[in-house]
């Protein structure tokens, strides 16, 4: 796991938090953006092995951050994640590779990650 | 005659109670006869400035040939006289042949056996009322004692002139009155519109003792068809004048008569006098009201006075319209605000469903996320005896269940089977087009409605399949920016062997742009600058939902029709199962 670089994109801070120490534990190095604009920034400068991109934002949303990234990057992996259940396949197919719904539990997203990065 | 007896006399008589006319003939005749003058006529002035042969003594004879012409203020002796207002006196020697007027080619003739004349002014200190004409074929002058005579008989006709001016016109005033508070009182009554209009016709026809009285309301201010009220009768060829008055009245913002209005050549214009004035309150034209009188051989008063009272009461039927129609607009958008607001309280909860979601999702669920997801942590690094980690799984399973209950919430859209009770599309598409019909943004659309009148029910959740209608038909107002023609068409049609509704909605909005149609299903997929690119990906899902589909037919440039389909019978229902 080690070296494994995350972006965890939401404009909630303890969200980020919690998903920061989430994932910080499972041994992958985590970095926080809290728009679109900062994500890309970040992505700009850093290589990401996955980004979790939130939707609904304040600034730059989620799909459209998501869309500039692909453009920069068309081989980014990015999770969209948000409280949204009903769109989920729309979505993977879409514009995303996977989709998660936001939830207390976090396994899905973990697992969803792992799944993308084929561990 | 002595001249103090004649003047008592005279003064008896125009001092009398007789009736004006009679008045002024007994004056006449008594100073004939007193002062020896074949002729005693009285020329009065009327508001067109032209002197008119009124009154005469019973033995005039020049009368027949004065009375065939009007002639002006300042025209000939007659008309000098009433200009100059001073007395002028001629003998056979000088006077000017047809007093002074190329109008009365037999005069010289008649005027040949007369050798004293004599012109007075009848007028007062600020206006002259007419003009005094006396010849006499038995005197050969005039003293000037009997000048002054004269001048205080004339004086005295004057002043009875002066009477009978004031009499008609305070009988004029008090008939307008009269009808201006019958107008008033009509006005101020909360009647409708229409009902006020005939009842205002009819009251002006009766005053102005007109053959027809019409009006017509311009439809910017009736936001319909312009509309025309008429009183009397109204009819072809006449209504051709009509309608070209009324137009030059809007042209010219005035009063307009069919004289001044142009080259009547036929025998219209002789027949009839037509009157057309705008009816305007604050610089808006709320349209025309106009009178048509009979053309009797000599009836200038009812010129003179229509110009003047349609005015007026154009003026009145303005003001009192305005009011009446704002009273009416009033009711109305009371009336409507509590439809209204029921209707906008609903369409923005269709409108925002999607917006919604989102708030809810952000307002409640990610307070949840955290609040769970940090119990689970808290658990995880604390070491708790059993009590304690029972209260911390009842947290953590407490927050797992309002995540699915909320999550139950979001997804609207449930996967539950649709509903046995069936639905006409027709009346669904009315009521979703009921909710826009109070929408001022509206006010430019047209909506074409083609219904198959024996269209099938079908099974469906109603108020999700409304929503599909309201997104889709407010995308059609969005890609027209509120302006253009949306079609719904309703009917039946067989797919694989499959009753179904089709509903189609086509709008003039230019269709959709070809790079971006295979996206506009997608959620959030938007080039609206507020859009939140729900709209369609909630309704492909409802009509999937339902066993439908949703298709498109787009002609760049022109616009975009969307086909939503829906299966009449519910292919998962029990007759199939059984
Ligand atoms: N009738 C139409 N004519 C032209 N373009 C259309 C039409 N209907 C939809 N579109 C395109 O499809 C896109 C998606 O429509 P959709 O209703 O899903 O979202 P939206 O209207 O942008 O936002 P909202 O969530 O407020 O409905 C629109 O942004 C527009 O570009
Ligand atoms: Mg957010
Ligand atoms: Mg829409």
């Amino acid at each position: 796991m080690n070296g494994i670089k995350i972006l965890v994109v939401d404009d909630e801070e303890n969200i980020r938090f919690l998903f920061k120490e989430e994932l910080e534990e499972e041994g992958y190095q985590v970095e926080l953006a809290s728009n679109g604009f900062e994500a890309i920034d970040k992505v700009k400068g850093t290589k990401f092995d996955v980004i979790v991109m939130d939707i609904k934002m304040p600034g730059m949303d989620g799909i459209q951050a998501l869309n500039e990234i692909k453009n920069m990057i068309k081989e980014q992996p990015v999770i969209l994640c948000s409280a949204y259940g009903e769109f989920k396949q729309d979505f993977s197919s879409w514009i995303s590779d996977a989709y998660v719904v936001k939830s207390a539990d976090t396994g899905e997203l973990k697992q969803t990650i792992k799944n993308i990065l084929n561990i | 005659m002595n001249p103090v007896e004649l003047l008592g006399n005279i003064i008896e008589v125009s001092h009398s109670n007789l009736e004006i006319t009679s008045r002024i003939k007994a004056v006449l005749s008594t100073m004939s006869q007193g002062m020896d003058f074949d002729e005693a006529i009285v020329f009065t002035s009327d508001q067109d400035k032209r002197l008119t042969c009124k009154f005469k003594n019973p033995k005039s004879t020049l009368y027949k040939i004065l009375d065939r012409y009007r002639c002006y203020i300042g025209e000939g002796i007659i008309g000098s006289v009433a200009q100059k207002r001073i007395p002028q006196y001629y003998n056979n020697k000088n006077i000017p042949p047809r007093f002074g007027c190329l109008f009365y080619p037999e005069l010289d003739s008649l005027v040949e056996k007369y050798k004293a004349f004599a012109f007075l002014p009848l007028s007062d200190d600020s206006y002259i009322y007419g003009v005094l004409v006396l010849c006499s074929s038995g005197r050969r002058f005039i003293t000037d004692a009997e000048k002054i005579l004269l001048s205080i008989i004339s004086r005295e006709i004057g002043g009875v002139l002066r009477i009978n001016d004031l009499l008609l016109s305070s009988k004029k005033r008090i008939g307008e009155l009269a009808t201006l508070s019958e107008l008033g009182k009509i006005l101020s009554s909360n009647a409708e519109p229409q009902a006020l209009l005939k009842d205002i016709g009819l009251i002006i026809a009766k005053s102005l003792n007109a053959l027809f009285v019409t009006i017509k309301l311009d439809h910017v201010f009736l936001r319909a068809e312009p509309q025309r009220y008429t009183y009397g009768i109204l009819d072809q060829p006449i209504e051709n004048y009509v309608n070209e008055l009324e137009q030059e009245a809007l042209r010219q913002k005035k009063t307009v008569s069919l004289r001044n209005h142009g080259q009547a050549e036929d025998d219209i214009s002789s027949k009839y006098s037509l009157y057309a004035t705008p009816i305007m309150s604050k610089n808006r034209i709320l349209g025309t009201i106009t009178i048509c009188g009979g053309r009797s051989q000599r009836d200038y008063a009812f010129e003179e006075n229509s110009r003047y009272l349609i005015n007026t009461f154009a003026n009145y039927i303005a003001n009192g319209l305005e009011n009446t129609l704002l009273n009416t607009k009033l009711k109305d958008v009371i009336k409507d605000l509590n439809n209204a607001q029921k209707r906008i309280i609903n369409q923005e909860k269709f409108k925002s469903l999607g917006e919604m979601t989102a708030n809810i999702a952000h307002e409640i669920k990610n307070p949840l996320v955290v609040i769970g997801g940090f119990t689970k942590r808290l658990a995880k690094k604390m070491h708790m005896n059993q009590t304690e980690s029972r209260y911390i799984d009842i947290i953590t399973n407490e927050v797992l269940r309002l995540e699915s209950i909320l999550n139950d919430v979001l997804n609207y859209v449930k996967d539950t089977p649709v509903p046995d009770e069936t639905c006409n599309m027709n009346d669904c598409i009315d009521e979703v087009l009921y909710l826009f019909s109070s929408d001022t943004t509206w006010d430019h659309m047209r909506i074409l409605k083609m219904y198959d009148k024996n269209l099938p029910s079908v099974p469906c959740d109603i108020q999700q399949i409304k929503q599909v209608f309201i997104n889709i038909i407010i995308n059609a107002h969005e890609a027209m920016n509120g302006e253009g023609t949306i079609t719904i068409n309703t009917e039946k049609t067989i797919m694989d062997n499959k009753q179904f509704v089709v509903v189609s909605i086509a709008d003039t909005g230019g269709g959709i742009n070809p790079s971006v149609i295979d996206n506009i299903f997608n959620p959030f997929f938007t080039t609206k600058e507020r859009g939140t690119g729900l709209g369609l990906a909630i309704s492909n899902k409802i009509i999937l939902n339902h066993d439908g589909k949703i298709e498109i037919e787009n002609v760049v440039g022109k616009g975009a029709t969307f086909f939503v389909y829906l299966p009449v019978k519910n292919h998962t229902n029990r007759e199939e199962l059984l």
